[in-house]
């Protein structure tokens, strides 16, 4: 089965849409050159030219996008990213950085007139100071190889975003990843110490180090969540925590999503920080049934699952308050998990939730706003009505706990206009989002998604000022240009990650 | 516009004294409650004060968020918290009556569960200000999870009012804990005492201070949680035979609270504070280092990474901010008076860094007119 004529349906229609960049001739002219340069500081076998072979490069995860690099570069450590970006620089040819290829907003699309510099060769673990309490590696090191590299020692890494088998912690870095327990344990910004990073002109900077201070302003700030625009990450040196003592999970069923959003909000108000909280509307529910039946009950509107972690003592007295603040609640059935497995197996239905829509859907698209917990009613009712208005199924699954709604829009790509509905209902979605004191992305980052959309929440003079910071940073526009920063500062429709069946480019990684 | 003119009360107010600055070519000098002007160099500007912007914007404790103007006093923010059980999670220091947010932002100041809980910068969600363009911006918003365009917020915190003047922050909140207790630990020897700390901030506890008291050679461990749960884990805490004694509720609070607020490090005619952070392994051996230098006061917190020192004057500065370096430490050097001439008060950065400063500065502050001179002799270079 063919779906090339959908994708280059698609790749048009983009085109059209997301003002993908030209690339520009004088820059495919020099093609030869900037190969023959690259060949004087890097090694035949850290390029990658060919066409069949640039092909794994012309996407990242959000895959409805794609265009082929000129090429791809391999740097082994920082010297050569740096001989790399000088001589891009000096070419005036712009660079992708590359971690996993795993981002879901299209931060690492090529650019056919530019190179796309991977960190896959960058995966050593280079220092673990268990006394100091962090952990310096290399870029290309994946999330889960952070936390399981500490692991003996009693150790793990907070951040712990889906893709975290796959995903590289210079992309993490790029994107200010997130995960499950950001509410408790904040995101990648709050888990970093230092950083090398190397600057567009090729400059190598160490930033911060192993206290918890930096000297100056704070440029890790400033870089955790840039997406590339501003430094290309050559190592990163990272907090690490000691394992909890016990972690229980807890699921609870609601008759409404109102219902088991006020609960979340009655948690809050107790005092308690669950380190995961997570809802799942009834359509989720019914489609992880039927995929992988993790034994949540059918026939409810709402399923709560909360997780407390910490010392025994404490989380041992923890769950008997919460249990009792569901039931007040009106929780139906509440199910603790009396063990690991248990425990994991309530996770698993909430993990397996994106692939579900997979299955009752031919294409999904994932939304990522992040709103005020109090406003989920409200913008759930009217996802509701959007969904009825475009004609489209919406399923809802959130991470109740910060914020983070992710709307999986379902639609059919065979169906002359899906496509479109879907996309506008996906910024219909964002743009409510911004409306009731939210943000367009939680943690997947603008990327080229939602670039066009950022003039529905930053005004012309906000932009003005970021944009400012990347023109001082990296006045030549070599490093990622055309993503995060809208090309028409009004706010437009746009904004897609699509997956087609049996077209996902990571069909193994877990999306939550 | 008039009417703002002569009432520094609102964001377009400081929007129209930036203007105006920008088109004199005129430094500004940015104060609120002057608790804090003992950090950071001499400004040469026109003092520009804040602090009538004030005032809660708003506060959900649902959300566990609040936004506030900057000249709003900490005080009053933290009364209000309270009052819904809530707290700000980074336990800043006051440093006397008048401190305001906009101050603790601009100094990112955090106390002792910074190593546990993060620092304010890991508590800003979003800030408004006037940027030296002369126009009023957002970044940021006010949600926890976010990445929607460069995180500018952090930027801001500890930038000493350099890049811009706030007029509105978005800081996270948090609920406070049911119950503290303190175990205090005699007997121990500076190493000791590391060894010790160490330790236990790598168990898996709600241990959320560990300071070392060198006056008492005592280790103070706060635990907080529920009544029951604090007691087993203090009650885990391995003694050794050493001496002890558990500080509960109040007698806890106040301990904590004086040594956040500093009122046990009180430098003698002659002598001045310096503040030292850096990875904690090093923090006994910098201080080892420092008796050289005259030391004569000091104390550990942020589970070692952080090391409260006094001075003599007279001490070199340039030597004092060397041997940090050699610790992998940053120093800062209180000013004799505040307000006062404090030539290197910070430990300057790489040369890398520097830059990346200045690009930052240039982005923001063009004209650099925003308390020029601040951290490092060379933000004065104006453009």
């Amino acid at each position: 089965m063919s779906w090339g004529w959908i994708e280059a349906l698609t790749f048009y229609v983009n085109k059209a849409y997301m003002n993908l960049p030209e690339p520009v001739p004088e820059r495919l002219a020099r093609r030869g050159e900037l190969l023959k340069k690259l060949r004087e500081v890097l090694r035949e076998n850290q390029l990658v030219h060919s066409d069949e072979d640039l092909v794994a490069y012309e996407c990242d995860a959000l895959s409805a996008y794609r265009q082929r690099p000129m090429l791809v570069a391999l740097p082994e450590d920082t010297l050569e990213v740096a001989a790399v970006l000088k001589i891009c620089s000096a070419l005036d040819i712009p660079i992708v950085p590359w971690g996993a290829g795993t981002g879901l907003s299209g931060g690492a699309l090529p650019r056919p007139d530019g190179v796309v510099l991977s960190t896959a060769r960058m995966r050593e673990i280079l220092d673990i100071d268990v006394e100091n309490r962090t952990i310096t590696v290399q870029p290309g090191v994946t999330n889960k190889a952070v936390s399981e590299a500490v692991a003996g020692q009693g150790f793990y890494y907070a951040p712990d975003p889906s893709s975290q088998i796959a995903c590289s912690i210079g992309g993490n870095i790029a994107e200010n990843s997130g995960g499950v327990h950001c509410l408790k344990y904040g995101t990648t910004t709050n888990n970093l110490l230092g950083l090398e990073v190397v600057l567009a002109d090729g400059e190598v900077v160490r930033i911060g180090g192993k206290g918890m201070d930096q000297a100056g302003c704070d440029l890790l700030g400033l870089l955790t969540g840039s997406e590339g625009l501003l430094a290309v990450t050559t190592e990163a040196t990272l907090r690490i925590l000691p394992q909890p003592e016990l972690a229980r999970a807890m699921m609870a069923v609601f008759n409404s999503i109102e219902q088991a959003g006020q609960a979340v909000a009655e948690v809050i108000a107790a005092g308690m920080v669950p380190a995961g909280m997570e809802i799942m509307d009834r359509l989720s529910i019914e489609a992880v049934e039927s995929f992988i039946g993790a034994g949540y009950p059918l026939g409810v509107e709402a399923l709560l699952l909360v997780e407390l972690d910490g010392p025994r003592s404490e989380v041992e007295h923890q769950i008997e308050i919460l249990k009792n603040l569901l039931q007040k609640g009106g929780a139906g059935e509440i199910r603790v998990a009396q063990n690991e497995v248990e425990r994991l197996k309530l996770w698993a239905g909430r993990k397996a939730a994106f692939p579900a829509m997979g299955r009752i859907s031919p294409d999904y698209y994932c939304m990522d706003g992040t709103i005020p917990r109090g406003q989920l009613p409200f913008v759930l009712k009217c996802i509701g009505e959007f969904s009825e208005h475009f004609g489209l199924a919406v399923a809802n699954v959130f991470h109740a706990g910060d914020g983070n709604l992710h709307p999986l829009v379902l639609y059919d790509s065979n169906r002359e206009g899906d496509l479109e509905k879907a996309e506008e209902l996906g910024a219909e979605i964002l743009k409510l989002c911004v409306s009731v004191g939210g943000v367009l992305s939680g943690e997947h980052g603008i990327g080229i998604e939602k670039r066009d959309l950022m003039p529905c929440m930053f005004k012309d003079v906000d932009l003005d000022t970021q944009e400012r910071i990347k023109d001082s940073f990296d006045s030549g526009q070599i490093l990622n240009p055309g993503k995060v920063f809208p090309v028409l500062r009004r706010c437009v429709e746009g904004g897609a990650m699509h997956v087609h069946a049996g077209d996902e480019k990571f069909p193994d990684l877990e999306l939550f | 516009m008039g009417e703002f003119t002569n009432a520094m009360d609102s964001a377009l107010a400081v929007q129209e004294r930036v203007r105006e600055a920008l088109a004199a070519d005129e430094p500004l000098d940015i104060y609120a409650g002057s608790t804090k002007g003992e950090l950071g160099r001499q400004v040469r500007g026109t003092p520009f004060d804040v602090s009538r912007v004030e005032g809660v914007v708003s506060y959900e404790p649902g959300e566990l968020i609040l936004v506030a103007r900057p000249g709003t006093a900490l005080r009053e923010v933290e009364g209000m918290l309270a009052s819904e059980n809530q707290y700000f999670a980074f336990e800043p220091p006051a440093w006397g009556e008048g401190a305001t947010i906009g101050g603790t932002v601009a100094c990112n100041l955090s106390g002792s569960r910074r190593f546990k809980m993060g620092a304010l910068r890991d508590h800003i969600l979003g800030i408004e200000m006037v940027d030296g363009s002369g126009e009023l911006i957002r970044a940021g918003g006010k949600v926890v999870k976010n990445v929607t365009g460069y995180d500018l917020s952090k930027a801001l915190a500890g930038s000493f009012g350099i890049l811009g003047a706030l007029t509105e922050v978005c800081l996270k909140v948090w609920p406070r804990p049911e119950t503290e207790q303190t175990l205090k630990v005699y007997g121990l020897k500076p190493p000791e005492a590391l060894v010790r700390i160490l330790d236990w901030a790598a168990r898996p506890l709600e241990i959320t201070g560990l300071a070392y008291d060198s006056r008492a050679s005592a280790l103070l461990a706060r635990v907080e949680g529920p009544a029951p749960a604090v007691l087993q884990q203090i009650e885990a805490l391995p003694l050794d035979g050493l001496e002890a004694e558990v500080l509960e509720g109040k007698a806890s609070q106040d301990f904590w609270r004086q040594w956040r607020e500093l009122e046990w490090l009180v430098p003698k005619a002659g002598e001045q504070r310096w503040r030292f952070s850096g990875p904690p392994t090093r923090m006994v051996r910098l201080m080892e280092a420092l008796k050289a230098e005259g030391l004569s006061q000091w104390g550990l917190d942020w589970a070692g990474g952080l090391l409260w020192a006094v001075l003599p004057v007279a001490t070199g500065v340039g030597l004092v901010h060397r041997t940090a370096v050699r610790h992998q430490a940053l120093a800062w050097r209180f000013a004799a008076q505040a307000g006062g001439r404090n030539e290197e008060a910070f430990t300057p950065p790489n040369a890398g860094v520097f830059r990346m400063n200045q690009m930052l500065k240039k982005a923001m502050d063009p004209k650099g007119i925003f308390n020029p001179g601040k951290m490092y002799a060379l933000d004065e270079v104006r453009a």
